[in-house]
């Protein structure tokens, strides 16, 4: 009785004290965001005076409004893509047996694991012949022929349904489309949810892509982009550096609270069937 | 049942390898339209002008290019500021996107005008009869490489040094040093220190890698060379570079590279109001003509004086000149608008009101006789300094090379470890940077 | 969240025999299996498979993008190996990244995970708070952490000074640059610590009790009922956190741009990178710079061939491991 008690107390102080330092940098950060330029200099660590127009002043230095809808578009259009390009191509890799499967599978894994880097330089290459360049268009568009990894992902959801379902659909009359649209992509809902909330993010935070296609225009900087660049455009305002990353972490973090469950489920699953 | 996928298969497998063809042929510069035969008599249409500069300088910019479009109302000019060198030349290489391009500094003469991303402007400058003895020797000679000349000189950045009045006055000092043991002298009464033993206020800070301590500002203290005329690396054979670093890395030494490093992390950003120099935390500094308006702006009760940079003791004969660079404007290889582009380039670099304008309003130095001798030309004494060094026969430049500041860069970032361990053999070190520097140009531009 | 293995097994589903196979229906269903898999085909072979070859092609060539390609042959790969001084660098930097950040951050998830599983946390709250900083975009997260790792004006070592310890100059010192990276990844392991967390849970509590009637303790249970089960997860995130690690670039890249405080005037992204001292210079940086800094875009495809060379060789060696260990067996 008495070692339960106490091993309770060791867990939870562990807990407590990395739970601290954990949650601290996010703290320092909305902090100092609030301080004036000199004061992010000196030793405090509560602003004061409150700068509350260091959120307006963001908005005004830099278009931060139209940066948030770059990556909104990316983002979204990038989401939706993926969607159809991918969703069907993991159905039938996933539920259909065909000479070439395998191949096709071991070379769309091999495709997700490599370095973008590596495929980078003639990819340019190819858009900046099409005129694209300077804009998130090659960041977009290549989604539209499906994307390695998230039809990895799906292809791992499929598997879960047993193809009882698919069957009974198929003697009731339905055509393989009708297959997949009114029986699998259904009850496949959560994992496809999850492989889009994957590739949202994934867009969002995404800062290589935009800084080799779209770093010589700044309309099309996302707010990633921005935020790299916007330091060294604004000299030593940390106060205005940390208001615009308070900015670029609060969409990420509602989207998570209105999504968690479908969320961490997803990511566990993949992870656990990986 | 796979005959028919496995059919389907070969012809996309083919248009694959076909395309790849196709298109490792193709090249991206964007395919431009040609100058005209004889001068346009009237100008219509939009050019796109990129160039480098951000906030209050390119409000200037924009000022002069509004003069430009009141002057020919029928052309519009697009203007993208913020563009430094690695989105110009990812723009001028992806397409038609610019038209004039205004690059900070002369490293990219040497690549784009044997490549032509640049174009060769030898044509239109006959036909036109643009009168090229209005520039200085050394300007037309960094905007030029192998006899093409594809760039035109936009003003000119000059260095030398800058010291705090108040400060040096009350150490005793009343007149700049003139030798860089002079400087270190100097210096070393100027500093301050805290309690703990840590740099309150530097004296000078000789840290090589910030602000503007470069060895290319550096050099012409010592007369030190570059490239030989073959535009093979000199860097191992000269002898002012050991001089420098000898003289450098000993002084970091002197103070601690620790403690200084520590200083130096902890000071402003350049061009930030909080600059070290316009809050006297550095007493004196290595800086260009720029900074006297970056001063009027952000700190104009700062009380300073300017004066050529310190040289190298035993080349005192070299004391008046400095390091010169320019902006340097050139027209694109896929401009499909050459002659609005051209218009617009002689407006900016041979039109006396404007390159006084633009003078006046970034503090750089003209590049056009005309203009430097202009009575509008706002000369304060400050200022005045950096005109005669631009004008010093001892002053240089770094030399254009197809590597563009490749070879300035290996050397730069050289220096800066070596600053911190000086103690491995100099000689042999800088005989391997020769060997890199030819190496890499080797790579870029050999047989 | 548990599998069932039939759904698994029977992943390659065929019409059963109760579906009446015409040839008309086998062809409209080999039609249909064929438009559903076209845009993913085309999607491989545009933007896998040619640029593969495509690299290689450019990496027998010099190309500034401005003119077409000039044949060289072995001149860059020349280069490569005999006269480039910084790919050394790079590469090791990269390789720090790869035999360094991923076991530590891996260790440390699964510490927290098996904290939050053991002071029975796992759900709400704690798992939030520890999941949290890995959503946030890494540019965010490093811009966050070099202002608080800043040597003079940081809360990091201010608060070292009430401890009267003299902090290190932290992302401006070329020795402590990476292990300040190291502790911003310990900071986003979220990402791996729920996937631990998930299946840590997953283990069937009837081995535990076995394992106790049989009279192992603590560490033996460990040993022979977690670190078993646990291991297809291990693995997994051993090998997406390799992969991370030889692409790493934005975390390098924007920490070295924010901390060398450079007025990014004129000169351009490239100039920064490897702040400091060229400690954070990764190859995938080395490559970039190469490739869009200075323009030596076949020098750069031969610098990303050997990149898919040596990611490709790593992937089998791992992939083949990771086979034999999952239960269920092959994909």
């Amino acid at each position: 009785m008495k070692r339960r008690g106490l091993s309770w107390v060791g867990e939870h102080t562990v807990l407590v004290a990395l739970g601290v330092l954990f949650i601290a940098p996010v703290i320092f950060v909305v902090l100092t965001s609030f301080m004036s330029s000199d004061q992010t200099l000196t030793a405090s660590l509560w602003p004061n005076p409150w700068k509350w127009s260091n959120y307006t002043e963001v908005f005004t230095q830099v278009p931060l409004l139209r940066w948030f809808g770059n990556s909104a578009l990316y983002a979204v259009l990038a989401t939706v893509f993926m969607l159809v390009s991918s969703v069907p191509a993991a159905y039938v890799l996933a539920k259909i047996k065909f000479r070439g499967a395998n191949v096709l599978f071991t070379a769309i894994i091999i495709a997700m694991l490599l370095p973008p880097q590596v495929t980078a330089i003639p990819v340019y290459v190819m858009w900046s012949g099409a005129g694209l360049t300077g804009t998130l268009w090659p960041l977009i568009l290549p989604n539209l022929l499906g994307d390695a990894f998230s039809i990895f992902l799906l292809r791992q959801f499929f598997l879960t349904i047993p193809k009882e379902y698919a069957d009974a659909a198929r003697v009731d009359g339905c055509t393989e489309l009708q297959v997949l649209t009114r029986v699998m992509i259904p009850m496949a809902k959560p994992g496809i949810a999850a492989t889009g909330i994957f590739m949202f993010f994934h867009s969002w935070n995404d800062y290589f892509g935009p800084l080799l296609y779209t770093s010589e225009n700044s309309d099309w900087w996302p707010v990633a982009y921005g935020l790299a660049s916007f330091r060294g455009i604004h000299g030593t305002d940390w106060g205005l550096t940390m208001a615009m990353t308070v900015l670029v972490m609060v969409p990420v973090v509602v989207i998570f609270f209105f999504a968690q469950r479908v969320f961490v489920e997803g990511i566990t699953m993949t992870g656990v069937k990986g | 049942m796979n005959k028919r996928t496995a059919r389907l298969r070969f012809p996309v497998v083919a248009l694959a390898a076909a395309s790849a063809l196709l298109l490792s042929g193709c090249t991206s510069g964007g395919s431009g339209s040609d100058f005209a035969t004889t001068t346009p008599t009237e100008l219509s249409g939009t050019v796109s002008f990129w160039h480098f500069f951000s906030d209050r300088e390119a409000d200037v910019i924009q000022s002069v290019v509004n003069d430009f479009e009141k002057a020919n109302p029928k052309v519009k000019v697009t203007v993208h500021p913020g563009q430094d060198d690695e989105k110009l030349r990812k723009a001028i290489s992806t397409g038609s996107k610019v038209d004039l391009g205004l690059s900070y500094s002369t490293d990219i003469v040497g690549n784009f005008c044997s490549t032509g991303a640049f174009r060769d402007l030898g044509d239109v400058i006959k036909r036109d009869k643009v009168d090229m003895s209005q520039f200085t020797g050394t300007v037309k000679s960094y905007t030029e490489f192998n006899g093409t000349r594809c760039s035109m000189p936009v003003l000119a950045d000059v260095y030398g040094l800058y010291y705090n009045k108040d400060l040096l006055q009350a150490a005793g000092f009343t007149e700049p040093p003139k030798t860089l043991g002079e400087l270190e002298t100097m210096a070393d009464k100027l500093t301050t220190y805290n309690a703990d033993g840590s740099i309150k206020t530097l004296g000078f800070n000789p840290t090589m890698g910030w602000y503007e301590n470069a060895p290319s500002h550096y050099g012409p203290a010592a007369g030190a060379q570059w490239l030989n005329a073959d535009g093979t690396s000199a860097i191992g054979t000269d002898a002012g570079w050991p001089a420098l670093i000898n003289w450098q890395t000993a002084y970091v030494q002197k103070i601690g590279w620790d403690k200084l490093n520590k200083f130096t992390s902890g000071l402003g950003q350049e061009f930030s109001a909080d600059n070290a120099f316009q809050t006297g935390q550095v007493a004196m500094n290595m800086d260009g003509e720029y900074r006297t308006a970056f001063i009027k702006d952000q700190a104009p009760k700062l009380n300073y004086g300017t004066a050529p940079f310190p040289t190298a003791d035993g080349h005192t004969d070299l004391y008046g000149g400095g390091y010169i660079t320019g902006n340097i404007a050139g027209i694109s290889k896929g401009s499909k608008n050459p002659e609005l582009a051209w218009a617009l380039m002689k407006y900016l670099t041979t039109d006396t009101a404007a390159v006084v304008k633009l003078s006046n309003g970034l503090k750089n130095v003209p590049t056009t006789h005309a203009a430097l001798t202009s009575p509008d030309l706002e000369v304060s004494p400050q200022f005045k300094t950096f005109l005669d060094i631009s004008e010093s026969a001892h002053t240089t430049t770094t030399p254009p090379s197809p590597v563009g500041a490749g070879y300035q860069q290996s050397f730069q970032d050289w220096w800066n470890i070596y600053q911190t361990d000086p103690s491995a053999d100099l000689p042999s070190a800088l005989t391997t940077i020769d060997k890199q520097i030819n190496d890499s140009i080797q790579l870029v531009s050999g047989p | 969240m548990t599998a069932t293995a039939d759904a698994l097994q029977s992943t390659l589903g065929v019409p059963t025999a109760t579906a009446v196979r015409t040839p008309r229906y086998r062809l409209r269903r080999r039609l249909v299996t064929l438009a559903l898999l076209t845009p993913a085909l085309l999607g491989l072979l545009i933007f896998f498979v040619y640029p593969l070859i495509a690299s290689v092609y450019y990496s027998f060539t010099r190309y500034d993008l401005v003119s077409p390609p000039e044949w060289i042959g072995l001149r860059n790969y020349e280069y490569l190996f005999t006269k480039d001084p910084k790919v050394i660098i790079a590469a090791l930097n990269t390789l720090w990244f790869v035999a360094i950040m991923v076991p530590v951050k891996i260790v440390f998830a699964l510490l927290i995970a098996g904290l939050l599983a053991r002071a029975r946390a796992a759900n709400g709250v704690w798992r939030t708070l520890f999941y949290l900083p890995a959503l946030i975009p890494p540019v965010a997260s490093v811009v966050a952490f070099v202002f608080l790792f800043n040597p003079a004006t940081g809360p990091v070592n201010q608060i070292l000074r009430l401890f009267g310890i003299d902090g290190p100059l932290w992302f401006n010192d070329p020795a402590w640059s990476k292990p300040s990276l190291l502790l911003l990844a310990i900071w986003v392991m979220g990402d791996i610590m729920i996937i631990f967390l998930a299946s840590l849970l997953d283990v069937p509590r009837e081995q535990y009790e076995a394992a106790s009637l049989d009279g192992a303790n603590g560490m033996q249970k460990l040993r022979y009922v977690t670190f078993p089960n646990i291991t297809p997860v291990l693995l997994f995130a051993l090998v997406t956190g390799i992969i991370a690690a030889l692409q790493y670039f934005t975390e390098a890249a924007v920490a070295s741009g924010v901390a060398s405080g450079k007025a990014v005037v004129g000169e351009g992204t490239g100039n920064n990178l490897g702040y400091p001292g060229n400690s954070l210079l990764t190859y995938t940086e080395w490559l970039y710079v190469r490739g869009f800094s200075q323009y030596q875009l076949g020098y750069a495809s031969a610098l990303a061939v050997l990149l898919f060379v040596v990611s490709a060789i790593l992937l089998v060696l791992l992939l083949r491991r990771f086979k034999a260990f999952t239960p269920e067996g092959a994909f």
